[in-house]
């Protein structure tokens, strides 16, 4: 266990986030990882969760308006006098409301018309975000490769082969850091298997799987460490349309990328 | 002679009574705001985003019978509701092509998702000013924790704290964004 007040991991997370950590507050951040390895968790799940943000572009601050209130206001007034008041303007009428089903508050909801939900059930929003954008990572300090080297089943094939490990070479990288990295190809997409030394610590970097029109697939983000990392990352494009995999800096620098067979 | 008791009055216990039905303009004055700059975020247009809030509001009404707030809070609740309505009014939007003059059009809001930004929007939404000012300021205008400082005034311990917080609240209000079909 660390011994930080929780106030000062947020603020070492928080900071490494933004990309924002002094050098004293990386190592810093390094011990705590160490420690405790629910930091690097959080840290993937929160990096994933900002790295959708920028899609918000700003927010604007409002209050309602007066004519608002008021037509607001009118509701009950005119529900007193007609049972069925007017809806807005903009949009369509309202149906009868239904009755609530079961205990969930989203099952009181009036009816209306059919809707698509934001996302299928049981999953939300997060979790999509991070299907497409999480990285499972854990300091192994010497040693390390146990995630990497761990045995994941019989399944054994040429690359492309659902749930084989298919060895991949990282080209690039400078002569201090060493990188070990596989594929496994998924039927919802491509997972990539990292095993990282000599990164700098407490530096964020991105993996990117590159597809063969050349679009990028953002797998997730990792912070460079004084020991070993495993890192599993997730990519929503299937194997047969990857061409490459490559791990940046959050500025965009190319550290190393492995080029992978068409299959 | 009748006598009814009241929260705060002496006889009031809440192990004992339900919790207040749905009182639609008191509803209105606590989360109308945080309804309206959902609504005004995700549509980036002010007229049709106070139509979604009108519309919610007339849906709850008309359901207030169907509430029962030892279920759900009433704002959560509420945004529940306008959710859908802005996801019709942005579905319906989106299929009708208009055309406007330029200095009318509401802006563009650019997304690969567009529903996924909506439902950042909501998250965002329900959070508290400070802790979605602060995550607005840090991950979507692109200040330093510094240069917000500087502006806000507040130490930058204080808004690492804080932006670590928001996100945490933001990741929670996103798992319980309506998976209702």
């Amino acid at each position: 266990m660390n011994d930080l007040e929780p106030d000062r991991r947020a603020e070492l997370i928080a900071a490494a986030l933004s990309g924002e950590l002094t050098p004293e507050e990386g190592a810093e951040l390094d011990a705590l990882r160490v420690a405790d390895p629910s930091v690097d968790a959080e840290f993937a799940e929160l990096s994933a969760l900002v790295g959708g943000l920028p899609a918000v572009e700003r927010w604007d601050d409002v209050a309602p308006s007066a004519a608002l209130a008021a037509r607001i206001a009118a509701i009950d007034a005119d529900d007193a006098d007609a049972p069925a008041p007017a809806a807005a303007p903009g949009l369509a009428a309202v149906p009868e409301p239904a009755p609530a089903p079961d205990d969930r508050a989203d099952a009181q909801l009036p009816s209306a018309a059919p809707v698509t939900p934001i996302r299928s059930s049981r999953r939300g929003l997060r979790p999509l975000l991070l299907l497409v954008g999480a990285a499972a990572c854990v300091a192994v300090g010497l040693g390390g490769g146990a995630l990497l080297t761990a045995p994941r089943g019989a399944v054994e094939g040429p690359p492309g082969t659902l749930g084989a490990i298919e060895e991949v070479d990282f080209a690039g990288a400078p002569a201090s850091v060493d990188i070990d990295g596989a594929l496994v190809a998924h039927t919802w997409g491509t997972e990539t298997v990292l095993t990282v030394e000599g990164l700098a610590r407490g530096a964020a970097f991105t993996v990117v799987v590159v597809g063969e029109d050349g679009a990028e697939y953002e797998s997730g983000t990792f912070l460079g460490s004084a020991v070993p990392i495993d890192c599993r990352l997730n990519a929503a494009v299937l194997r047969e349309d990857v061409a490459a995999v490559a791990i940046r800096s959050l500025e965009g620098g190319q550290i190393a990328v492995a080029e992978v067979p068409s299959v | 002679m009748t006598i009814v008791a009241t929260p705060g009055a002496a006889g009031w216990s809440p192990m004992s009574e339900r919790p207040p039905a749905f009182d639609l303009r008191a509803a209105f004055d606590e989360h109308g705001p945080s309804l309206l700059g959902f609504a005004v975020n995700a549509l980036r247009d002010r007229p049709l985003a106070e139509d979604c809030v009108q519309e919610a509001f007339l849906r709850a009404w008309r359901a207030r019978e169907s509430f029962d707030g030892e279920r759900g809070s009433v704002r959560t609740w509420l945004f529940a509701i306008i959710r859908r309505v802005v996801l019709d009014a942005y579905r319906a939007r989106a299929r009708t092509p208009q055309l406007v003059p330029q200095h009318d059009a509401p802006e563009p809001v650019t997304s690969t998702d567009p529903l996924e930004r909506i439902g950042i929007v909501d998250g965002l939404a329900q959070l508290s000013a400070p802790h979605r000012d602060a995550v607005v300021a840090i991950h979507v205008s692109g200040l330093s924790y510094q240069e917000y400082s500087q502006l806000t005034g507040v130490p930058v311990a204080t808004l690492r704290t804080r932006v670590f917080y928001a996100l945490r609240a933001l990741r929670t209000a996103l798992d319980e964004v309506d998976p209702t079909p």
